[in-house]
């Protein structure tokens, strides 16, 4: 098994019930192809570093997965390509080779670590903006 | 006989890798604060000799940086003043 992680930036004007179906359909996917999900994040609404497809804010998802093999990670990458609410994605290969005694590892740890988060921050986080963002945000105010 | 030269000594503190002086400390692409540290204000990557690190660790704060601004947690570029 490999391990990946994909990210992908859902638009969010996409209304609800959309954002909810692509969810669907990565879970989906992931069955049909044998791979299994570790862990999936929702980051919340993120201010984005440069605008794409002049959306300035994006959703941010993360999938951290096993995959038996790489036509999952393509059949996941074509149906976020095809779908126009995703501004964009990246998939980052983080183990090759994960073996089952590791992936039960994981999955507790991943079990560990939800319990902990949801814990500590009820709520999605609060996208701390950067220097950088701040002065951008503030030369952008000034301009309006 | 010449008296000794005086040579201005501005003392330098010898710069270590954060990453090799702290080994629990991670490169991630998806934890921006760290990043933050090893770019200028204008989103430029940081050369070795200013941030300090060794060759191993720059490569792949590079690498990560790359991928952050790839995903729009980074800025390619800050433009304005």
């Amino acid at each position: 098994m490999r391990r990946y992680e994909t990210i992908f930036i859902v638009n969010p004007d996409l209304p609800e019930e959309d954002q909810n179906a692509l969810q669907e359909k990565v879970h989906s996917i992931m069955a049909s192809f044998n791979g299994e999900i570790i862990k999936m994040e929702d980051w919340g609404l993120r201010k984005l570093s440069y605008q794409i497809r002049k959306s300035s804010r994006g959703r941010y998802f993360l999938v951290d997965y096993l995959a038996e093999a790489p036509a999952l990670v393509r059949e996941l990458e074509r149906t976020l390509r095809l779908n126009d609410g995703v501004l964009k994605f990246l998939t980052v290969k983080t183990s090759d080779r994960v073996t089952s005694e590791q992936i039960q590892a994981l999955k507790a740890a991943a079990q560990v670590d939800k319990t902990i988060r949801l814990e500590e921050r009820p709520a999605p986080p609060e996208p701390i903006p950067t220097p950088a963002e701040a002065q951008k945000a503030e030369a952008a105010g000034e301009e309006k | 006989m010449k008296p000794p030269m005086k040579r201005k000594r501005t003392f330098q503190r010898r710069k270590v890798c954060v990453f090799c002086a702290d080994s629990g400390m991670k490169i991630d692409y998806k934890d921006v604060k760290t990043l933050n540290h090893f770019v200028t204000e204008r989103g430029k990557i940081l050369p070795r000799r200013i941030s300090g690190n060794c060759a191993k660790h720059q490569r792949d704060i590079t690498q990560a940086i790359k991928k952050a601004r790839n995903i729009s947690l980074l800025a390619f570029s800050v433009v304005g003043s």
